[in-house]
């Protein structure tokens, strides 16, 4: 059992490959429905649709859920705040 | 980039349940856990923010009246600070995002589709307000309008059909712990009133601009006589032990049981939740694309809405393992980190401003 639990976590801590293909078939399918409609806009239009679907392909590799990230770092800051709140 | 006009009163109807529709779930019972039973009284002090940020929010918008805050904190104190400020704001806009569709897919996943996994909920609802966004902003008041009615007569008659189980002396004692159990409570809600702060996104698309001190003082009026009769209506149905339910109005829309017909009405509450949710999404997504777009200086906001959508999932998931995680976040962080972006940020705004305005004119004179 323990070592079962161990596996799965260890198993979390992998490259999340099926969310990683879903999301590279969502991005195939944006690409494909945008790109057309943007063969007029400017150089930077263009680059920044680029950058930012390849940091949420980017991020998608990642097991969010368990990882920090701003939320976490927001939470890490206003602690003492929190601390006000907590009865 | 964009060259929609709405009315300020369509700006007011997508405002109302872009603040009112998370907040009438889950206010009264994280408010009932410091005020007990005076938590109808924490609406009225939060409003106060929601009142200092709508004033704030209108008074930077006169002062550049045809800019959205991205565009204009750069003019107030320099290209590079403006910009850091900038994507401060909107790194807290898309994180709210992403939290709003979690908050929306725990409930429908807790009340009604136990079974569908919460990625397949959280998604459907962001491609659904994609496409919305996608529409501009005339599209988006449209569609608030639109929605107006059926997101509000569904909430007013809950009164009416409530009242037979009303137990009016859980009200008393009133003020029984002092001024300070509902102060504690009404610092959660303050969150939820300085969303507001988005009015400053919308202003410069208003038809007719002269009314938007009116109508942004207009919503924070009614939101917090909203708030006010949601938290006494479930004080009166369920008491004290309104602390310990997630979603309180849900569980006392429960006890609706009218001349033997209106029964069950839980339903009808998920559709006010979803109406009002898929609004408030929508508006916060317009926002952070129109922002991300004025920040990066493009000339289109239209096709960066796709991959912000793929980033707005991802936030609705980073770091946020389980409900217990999240609640205690919206509890003790979110209060405070709304607070710091959508009240103190702008009023620093708004000083600056104010003062290098009274320079430059001082400086002329002389």
């Amino acid at each position: 059992m323990n070592r079962r639990e161990e596996g799965k976590r260890k198993g979390e801590r992998k490259v999340r490959w099926g969310a990683f293909f879903a999301t590279a078939v969502i991005i195939i399918v944006i690409i494909l429905f945008q790109w057309p409609k943007m063969k007029q806009a400017p150089k930077k239009d263009k680059w920044a649709f680029g950058v930012l679907l390849l940091i949420g392909w980017g991020l998608s590799m990642f097991d969010l859920q368990h990882m920090g990230g701003p939320t976490a770092w927001i939470e890490a800051l206003f602690r003492p705040f929190g601390k006000f709140m907590e009865k | 980039m964009e060259k929609g006009k709405i009315s300020s009163l369509q700006m007011a109807m997508m405002m109302y349940p872009a603040i009112v529709a998370t907040a009438i779930l889950s206010v009264p019972s994280i408010t009932a856990a410091y005020a007990e039973q005076d938590l109808w009284l924490s609406p009225i002090l939060a409003s106060l923010t929601g009142f200092a940020t709508a004033y704030i929010a209108v008074r930077l918008h006169k002062l550049y009246p045809s800019q959205t805050v991205i565009q204009f904190s750069e003019q107030i104190i320099g290209r590079i600070p403006g910009k850091v400020l900038s994507f401060f704001i909107l790194v807290y806009c898309i994180q709210s995002t992403g939290q709003i569709t979690r908050a929306y897919g725990e409930f429908i996943v807790t009340f009604f589709l136990f079974k569908t996994p919460l990625i397949v909920i959280i998604a459907s609802m962001v491609l659904l307000c994609a496409v919305v966004v996608y529409g501009g902003v005339e599209v988006l008041g449209r569609a608030a309008q639109l929605f107006f009615p059926v997101f509000v007569v569904p909430l007013i008659l809950l009164i009416p059909l409530l009242s037979p189980n009303f137990e009016i002396g859980n009200i008393l004692p009133i003020l029984e712990g002092g001024m300070m159990p509902p102060i504690k409570g009404a610092i959660m809600p303050s969150a939820w009133f300085t969303e507001i702060f988005l009015i400053l996104f919308f202003l410069p698309f208003l038809a007719d601009r002269e009314k938007g001190m009116k109508y942004g003082m207009i919503t924070v009026f009614v939101v917090m006589i909203t708030l006010v009769v949601v938290n006494l209506i479930v004080l009166f149905v369920l008491g004290i032990t309104t602390a310990s339910k997630e979603y309180p109005l849900m569980i006392a829309s429960r006890y609706i049981s009218y001349a033997d017909f209106f029964e069950n009405l839980d339903a009808v509450i998920m559709a006010i939740w979803i109406v009002g949710a898929f609004v408030k999404i929508s508006v916060f997504y317009y926002v952070v694309a129109l922002g991300t777009a004025q920040w990066l200086n493009l000339s289109d906001y239209r096709p960066i809405i796709w991959p912000i959508g793929i980033l707005i999932v991802q936030f609705s998931f980073w770091s946020l393992p389980s409900t217990m995680e999240f609640s205690r976040y919206q509890n003790t962080a979110l209060p405070f980190y709304a607070n710091f972006i959508q009240v103190f940020i702008p009023l620093f705004l708004l000083v600056v401003a104010v003062v290098r305005k009274r320079k430059q004119i001082g400086s002329k004179t002389s």
